[in-house]
């Protein structure tokens, strides 16, 4: 027996399983291709929606709206005013309209994976199998190159927003999930006792003990999506998707650094400028409830 | 008397053996494959030919225009690109070339390569497009666009140089009024993805496109008429710019195709760079090999070792007769 040479398939075989792979898809997107656009089109007219409110209104209500937008979620001045500040320079050096995409799609794809992510991270929480069953999936998610499914994507929906929007949230649902989770089974088992022996039902318990205690963990997850969809704009760039992935993907290709390192820097701004905000309301989220007692 | 026996062995070494010679002098090199299929079937039957014919010791890196030009003209590896589009990197090159950092070796493409605008040939025929004016008559039949009233113009991947012509192109043609939209593609393989899409659905498509490449292997797709002469003054002062502010619709000129090889290697492979010098092939075997690769899912390597066996023709015209011998005996 050769143990020097692997035992594997024959060539002729695997060709004929990649081809048979293949054409099972081809023929899934001949038949669902449409079904699918529609059912997805909604989320293109919400994007294209914010976009446009966006980069049509005039420059300085935006800023207005965005600083008082995340004065309400932080209540910190310092936040706003380096908010505002940052917006100023990235739109000074002509990155505003590219900073407005990239905002309208990382606080779409974030949307997203907020409202589909705790849902599923309570689901996991409450249950063993559940948690088996979804963790390897998340893996897969975080680990497999973008690109292996980008293009079968591309060949469902096009170029454009939408596939880009599928790309992010794959990417960056994630930690949400898995600090949801986490959050909701660290809760003491002693609190909850104690819920149960006031007599509350499993969803008061959920509501009034688990979420409230697990808050922290589940916004340090929130936060991690954020920074998780800004990564992948510069990914989604190559699907199509446009903001400021493009120029640095176009810096990258033809080797113009500064342009490159400033489109960066902006990305850099928007996810310090989510950052910040996102942390600062998760805080005050806590003493509200702390207060409450 | 040591003297000359000594001279005499070594003129009777370099008169009988050259295949021996080209041994010591080739040595290990390194070849980029690029990540398009045409450039990756060059690198391997390369790496066979030089490896199995010349002994020489050939290592492949991966490569892209861009970096492997940038890597090959800073730093001297790696030692050959078979297949870099000039107008991609035109102005480098020549300052590269003139510097005699790199060494243009041969004309890898002998037709050139051929770039424009193309529509699936099965809608052509049935509406009757022959010209870039007759398509953009129909922008309800190219979808794809992100607003859905208008019809889409695939254009160029991001930061390659036929971006900034294909957006003059764009212009230039007046689609934009004609109810068009230029869409980004962001990447090749979104490119291909989007032409994969529609040649499924057998919807419409239109945009840049450039051959040799798997993908016009593959789905046939009719290249339009601009109906405009190339103007070298016009596509230098203004097509090839980004900024251009009245473009107008010229037709692209045939892309030369080269294979670059670094100074150091020119100077030190010898007989190898005899065989890069004379290694052509033309659009219809690359555009073969290539449909045959995509339709047996075949790697750049079985490609290679596909076309060595079908068109010996063609390759044994590339190295003279008892390297020929050694290839043929390794297939």
């Amino acid at each position: 027996m050769d143990l020097i040479r692997f035992p594997e398939m024959s060539r002729g075989s695997l060709r004929a399983m990649r081809q048979t792979i293949d054409s099972g898809f081809r023929d899934f997107t001949r038949a669902w291709g449409d079904t699918l656009e529609a059912i997805f089109a909604p989320l293109q007219d919400l994007l294209t929606l914010i976009e446009n409110l966006l980069i049509r209104s005039p420059w300085i209500l935006v800023l207005a709206v965005l600083a008082a937008a995340i004065w309400l979620a932080s209540r910190s001045w310092k936040i706003a005013l380096g908010s505002v500040l940052a917006l100023l320079v990235v739109g000074y050096f002509g990155m505003w309209e590219d900073t407005m995409r990239t905002i309208a799609m990382v606080a779409v794809c974030t949307l997203i994976a907020v409202v589909l992510g705790i849902p599923i991270g309570i689901l996991m929480a409450q249950s063993n199998r559940m948690n088996a069953l979804v963790t390897p999936i998340l893996d897969m998610m975080q680990t497999m190159p973008s690109f292996v499914y980008l293009i079968p994507v591309v060949m469902i929906f096009g170029l454009g927003k939408v596939p880009g929007v599928i790309a992010v949230v794959i990417y960056a649902i994630p930690p949400v999930i898995r600090l949801t989770n986490l959050g909701i089974r660290q809760v003491a088992p002693d609190v909850l006792e104690a819920a149960e022996a006031f007599g509350s039902s499993s969803w008061q318990k959920l509501r009034d003990v688990q979420l409230p205690l697990a808050l922290p963990t589940i916004m340090a997850g929130v936060n991690q999506t954020i920074m998780m969809s800004l990564a992948m704009v510069v990914v989604a760039s190559m699907i199509g998707v446009r903001g400021l992935g493009q120029p640095v993907l176009q810096a990258i290709n033809q080797q113009y650094f500064t342009m490159g390192v400033m489109n960066g820097l902006a990305i850099v701004a928007i996810a310090i400028i989510m950052d910040r905000t996102t942390q600062a309301y998760g805080k005050r989220l806590q003493k509200h409830t702390e207060a409450g007692k | 008397m040591g003297r000359i026996l000594a001279s005499t062995t070594l003129a009777c070494l370099a008169l009988t053996v050259p295949a021996f010679a080209a041994d010591e002098q080739c040595g290990s090199i390194t070849v980029a494959e690029m990540n398009w299929a045409s450039a990756g079937l060059a690198a391997w039957v390369d790496k066979i030919i030089l490896e199995e014919g010349y002994g020489c010791d050939v290592g492949l890196v991966a490569g892209d225009t861009m970096p492997t030009f940038a890597s090959m003209n800073e730093k001297g590896e790696p030692d050959m690109a078979p297949e870099l589009w000039v107008n991609a990197v035109k102005e480098p090159l020549d300052q590269a070339v003139e510097e005699g950092r790199i060494v243009i070796a041969s004309k890898i493409l002998s037709d050139g390569g051929v770039e424009g605008i193309w529509v699936p040939t099965w809608l052509a025929e049935e509406h009757g497009i022959r010209t870039l004016a007759d398509a953009l008559e129909h922008p309800e039949l190219f979808p794809g666009a992100e607003d859905s009233s208008k019809g889409a113009w695939f254009g160029c991947p991001s930061g390659w140089a036929c971006q900034a012509i294909n957006r003059n192109q764009f212009v230039g043609s007046g689609a934009a009024e004609k109810g068009f939209e230029l869409v980004d593609s962001g990447s090749a393989a979104a490119l291909d993805g989007s032409i994969a899409r529609a040649a499924n659905r057998k919807e419409g498509w239109l945009g840049y496109y450039w051959a040799p490449t798997a993908i016009l292997g593959q789905y046939e797709m009719t290249r339009l008429d601009l109906e405009a002469e190339f103007d070298r003054e016009r596509w230098d002062s203004c097509m090839v710019k980004p900024d251009c502010a009245e473009p107008e619709v010229t037709e692209w000129p045939v892309s030369d195709v080269y294979t670059a090889v670094t100074r150091e290697f020119a100077d030190k492979a010898g007989v190898a760079m005899d065989y890069v010098k004379s290694r052509a092939w033309s659009n219809d075997t690359v555009n073969e090999m290539l449909a045959w690769m995509v339709e047996n899912q075949a790697s750049n390597e079985d490609a290679a070792y596909e076309f060595l066996e079908r068109h010996e023709e063609i390759w044994t015209q590339w190295v003279p007769a008892e390297v020929a011998e050694k290839v043929r005996a390794a297939l």
